[in-house]
């Protein structure tokens, strides 16, 4: 046993993230750790991380137990983490990366000598192709990648956890990662392989733990295992919603692009009519976000979008607002939230100009568009003077979306992207509660951009899916399943790799 | 509002109690400080430092920066005093002309830095030493001889209260309102925390810190105009010099971070006092200049100090609400467990 984690509990501002997960990795298995947003996987390969104790629960890693483990530990202990976002410094050298603040010294001074030995020995473990004078920020992603994973060879460790690691790969780079992983497995490395991809799964993976809800649902070995199988394992009853109201074919599409592109996107021509709920399923990549955010007016784009039969002409966020069009961002701190400032002026910055009079904010009319629009989506707390960072995932998430719905603004278009990144299964289910409410009340056309099959299937009357900036295929109403939008993904007449 | 809420509010400006122990102190150190020829003498030596202080603040606020106001300042000056000694220059007319050398300045930052997108740092740097070059080239000799009217710029007064002060009062006031009751002002903040979200939410994120630029110019071609009356001479060289600091020194102690998208002006109001009110009483009890240079200089110091150790005292002595969590943002958590992977020694 390299890894085993027993009835680990942690959660966030009272809501669970994780609720006993049992997990045990043999050394020389890789372990696919499958679930959907929400599901606790982040959380447990944080808690691995160091990041945060757990509330209860334990951690063992070759032989020694923990109740918690800081960042250093963690990395004691032998635990190797390999996040999406990679922890290299683009200006620097191959060898200099690996050895960052771990330099093999003597006497005080670097020894290069041997920093380069030891970096290319790792460098020929893994089976890349970079070299070790090469600078970091030349390399392609899945050298990069490689390189992190050297890294983190070089402190010895028991375990290695990989976070979705071919996200942003091409076909070829998949190829390569696979094939180390394949070699560190042999090497005895016990691997912990977190991925949405079942052609992963079935290729790689020895054994796979399946968590929801924070819990493990089922943990089994894949020998003899069909696709099939997997796919029934992963898969979730739909959760009860409440019905929607019809979408009426004989409305004008409140939304409508024709050839819209730009960024290597398109050209995308769809249609979304009031009351109804469109989901744009596809891989990393595939353009989902850069669709939403070129309709939207971030970027400049070709074609034209065309809303409530007008069309806009400006590609401004300012020119997208005004028509009706609204967007919350996926990248929540990044791009969405104003992490120091009050909720009141997170969910209300846009509207505060329309809820002005003469030049002069109102502020009794702020306060109560506020309360509304926290008690229509239940944030918690609905205190309009804590700061947005002061909030939970979910409670933040709802304060953005309460942004654009707060009532006051003319938002006829929503657009969503990865609407519950980062959020708990419970706030998850308020959004989806929320956005079928507001389609089916008020009419409001909304698109959104999603990994999460679940999430699709708990969303959408309709589904497109992407593919290399376009749109491939299509599903509506019944035909929605995790099972059928799994595999237009991994289906499709070109190989999966091609996906990307 | 409670009494120990108003007091925790007064709380946030740990500079309040500083300036009146100092007040206290120089008083009994020196028996003159409060009378009130100095304290109105104190007001409009700081009423330039105000009415500069304050646009720039709210260029900082904006997550924005001017160092060049100590040559737009001095442009200002040669831009006034040439009008009052050539044109036999009316006071509106001296006024006008620095204003506008003062804009042209504000809108070349503005242009470079929000249309363009250069570092702020590095561009009004650059205006720092251009405009001094360029305000030298055009009055190259001291300027003296100035009409009359314009000495009443600086000189006279109302009501006991001198013009500096009064035009000082009347910036803080605008701007003070702007920043509270506007959806402006919430906008400078919003640009300042996160100019990309506030871009996608519909915030002219070029236009408002374009006009915090022209404004900020203005403002210091007026002032400059003013200390010219004052003094009756203007020389390119040294007029403003250095004035910069001071402005950036009265906005950072004021308590206006540097990260952009925190501070108040009352705050900056605070810092200029604090300025205004050590140079004085050093002065009034005969410390040398030097020193008391190295008395602004500490004093700033000691304000990055507070700002470290403010949020943590804060949070020892606030009374948190119980439903309001500690943050459990996951992004930040993944930065730290990667930043601590790459700094393990």
């Amino acid at each position: 046993m390299a890894l085993r984690v027993t009835a680990l509990h942690k959660s966030f501002a009272g809501a669970h993230a994780l609720r006993g997960v049992d997990l045990t990795i043999e050394p020389g298995e890789v372990h696919a750790l499958l679930g959907h947003n929400g599901a606790g996987k982040s959380t447990l390969i944080k808690a691995l991380g160091g990041a945060f104790a757990p509330d209860s629960g334990e951690i063992q890693v070759a032989e020694r137990t923990y109740a918690g483990l800081t960042p250093r530990q963690s990395i004691a202990a032998g635990i190797a983490i390999i996040f999406q976002h990679l922890s290299l410094v683009d200006s620097l050298s191959v060898v200099d990366n690996i050895f960052l603040g771990q330099e093999v010294a003597r006497a005080g001074v670097v020894s290069r000598r041997a920093q380069r030995e030891r970096a290319s020995a790792l460098l020929e473990r893994l089976g890349a192709h970079c070299r070790v004078d090469d600078r970091v920020g030349s390399l392609p992603m899945g050298q990069r990648q490689l390189v992190e994973i050297a890294k983190a060879m070089s402190r010895n460790p028991v375990v290695l956890i990989l976070d979705e690691p071919t996200a942003a790969l091409s076909a070829h780079e998949v190829a390569t990662l696979e094939a180390t992983v394949r070699r560190l497995k042999e090497q005895g490395l016990a691997i912990c392989y977190v991925t949405h991809l079942l052609g992963e799964v079935e290729r790689l993976a020895d054994r796979m733990t399946v968590l929801r809800d924070g819990r493990v649902h089922s943990s089994t070995s894949l020998a003899g295992k069909t696709r099939a199988d997997i796919i029934a394992a992963i898969a979730e009853p739909p959760t009860a919603l409440a019905p929607r109201a019809p979408i009426h074919e004989a409305d004008p599409p409140q939304l409508r692009l024709e050839g819209l592109t730009g960024m290597g996107v398109g050209p995308i021509d769809l249609e979304v009519r009031p009351g109804e709920i469109v989901g744009l399923f596809g891989l990393i990549g595939s353009g989902r976000t850069r669709t939403l955010e070129l309709t939207y007016g971030r970027r400049r784009r070709g074609g034209r979008v065309i809303v409530g039969g007008r069309p806009v002409d400006r590609a401004t966020p300012r020119a997208g607002l005004r028509a009706g069009l609204a967007l919350v961002p996926g990248d929540r701190t990044g791009q969405g939230l104003f992490s120091s400032l009050s909720a009141l002026d997170n969910a209300l910055l846009p509207a505060q100009g329309t809820l002005s009079r003469f030049g002069l904010r109102r502020r009794g009319a702020e306060l109560a568009a506020f309360e509304r629009m926290s008690a229509e989506l239940s944030v918690q707390p609905a205190s309009p003077a804590a700061p947005a960072r002061s909030f939970s995932g979910g409670n933040q998430q709802k304060i953005l979306l309460g942004r654009w719905i707060n009532g006051v603004l003319p938002t006829t278009v929503l657009m969503l992207d990865e609407p519950t990144q980062g959020v708990d299964v419970q706030a998850r289910h308020e959004i989806y509660r929320v956005v079928r409410a507001i389609a089916s009340e008020r009419r409001t056309a909304v698109l959104f951009a999603s990994t999460d099959p679940e999430e699709v299937v708990a969303l959408a009357d309709r589904c497109l899916v992407m593919r290399e900036g376009r749109i491939v295929d299509e599903l509506a109403g019944d035909a929605i399943t995790e099972e059928a939008l799994l595999d237009s993904i991994h289906h499709l007449p070109t190989s999966e790799k091609d996906v990307r | 509002m409670s009494t120990p809420q108003s007091i925790r509010r007064l709380g946030r400006y740990p500079l309040l109690p500083v300036v009146v122990l100092m007040a206290v102190g120089f008083q009994i150190a020196t028996g003159s400080f409060v009378d009130h020829e100095n304290l109105v003498g104190i007001a409009s030596d700081s009423a330039t430092l105000a009415m500069v202080a304050v646009p720039s603040a709210l260029l900082v606020i904006s997550g924005y920066l001017d160092l060049s106001v100590g040559s737009t300042w001095a442009l200002g000056a040669v831009a006034a005093g040439w009008w009052a000694s050539s044109h036999h220059g009316s006071l509106v007319g001296c006024a006008l002309v620095a204003v506008a050398a003062g804009l042209a300045v504000g809108a070349v930052n503005g242009l470079l830095c929000c249309g363009l997108g250069l570092s702020p740092f590095i561009v009004t740097l650059g205006s720092l030493t251009a405009v001094r070059g360029l305000a030298q080239q055009l009055a190259p000799l001291p300027l003296t001889g100035f009409s009359t009217s314009f000495a009443w710029l600086g000189g006279s007064s109302t009501a006991g209260i001198p013009t500096p002060v009064i035009l000082a009062v009347i910036v803080v006031l605008v701007a003070g309102f702007v920043l509270l009751a506007t959806p402006v002002g919430r906008h400078i903040y919003a640009i300042g925390v996160s100019r990309e979200a506030a871009y996608l939410s519909g915030v002219r994120v070029r236009t408002v810190p374009f006009v915090i630029f022209l404004l900020t110019g203005a403002s210091a071609g007026l002032a400059g105009a003013i200390k010219a009356s004052v003094l009756g001479a203007v020389q390119s060289g040294t007029s403003g010099l250095g004035f910069e600091l001071s402005v950036l020194t009265a906005v950072l102690v004021g308590g206006v971070a540097l990260s952009g998208g925190s501070g108040s002006l009352f705050g900056v109001v605070l810092g200029v006092a604090f300025l205004g009110i050590l140079q004085n009483g050093l002065t009034l009890m005969g410390v040398p200049t030097f020193w008391q240079q190295v008395a602004q200089g500490v004093a700033l110091m000691v304000a990055a100090g507070l700002a470290y150790l403010g949020p943590r005292l804060e949070a020892l002595t606030a009374v948190r609400p119980p439903a309001v969590q500690p943050p459990t943002a996951p992004e930040g958590e993944q930065l730290s467990t990667a930043t601590v992977m790459t700094s393990q020694p």
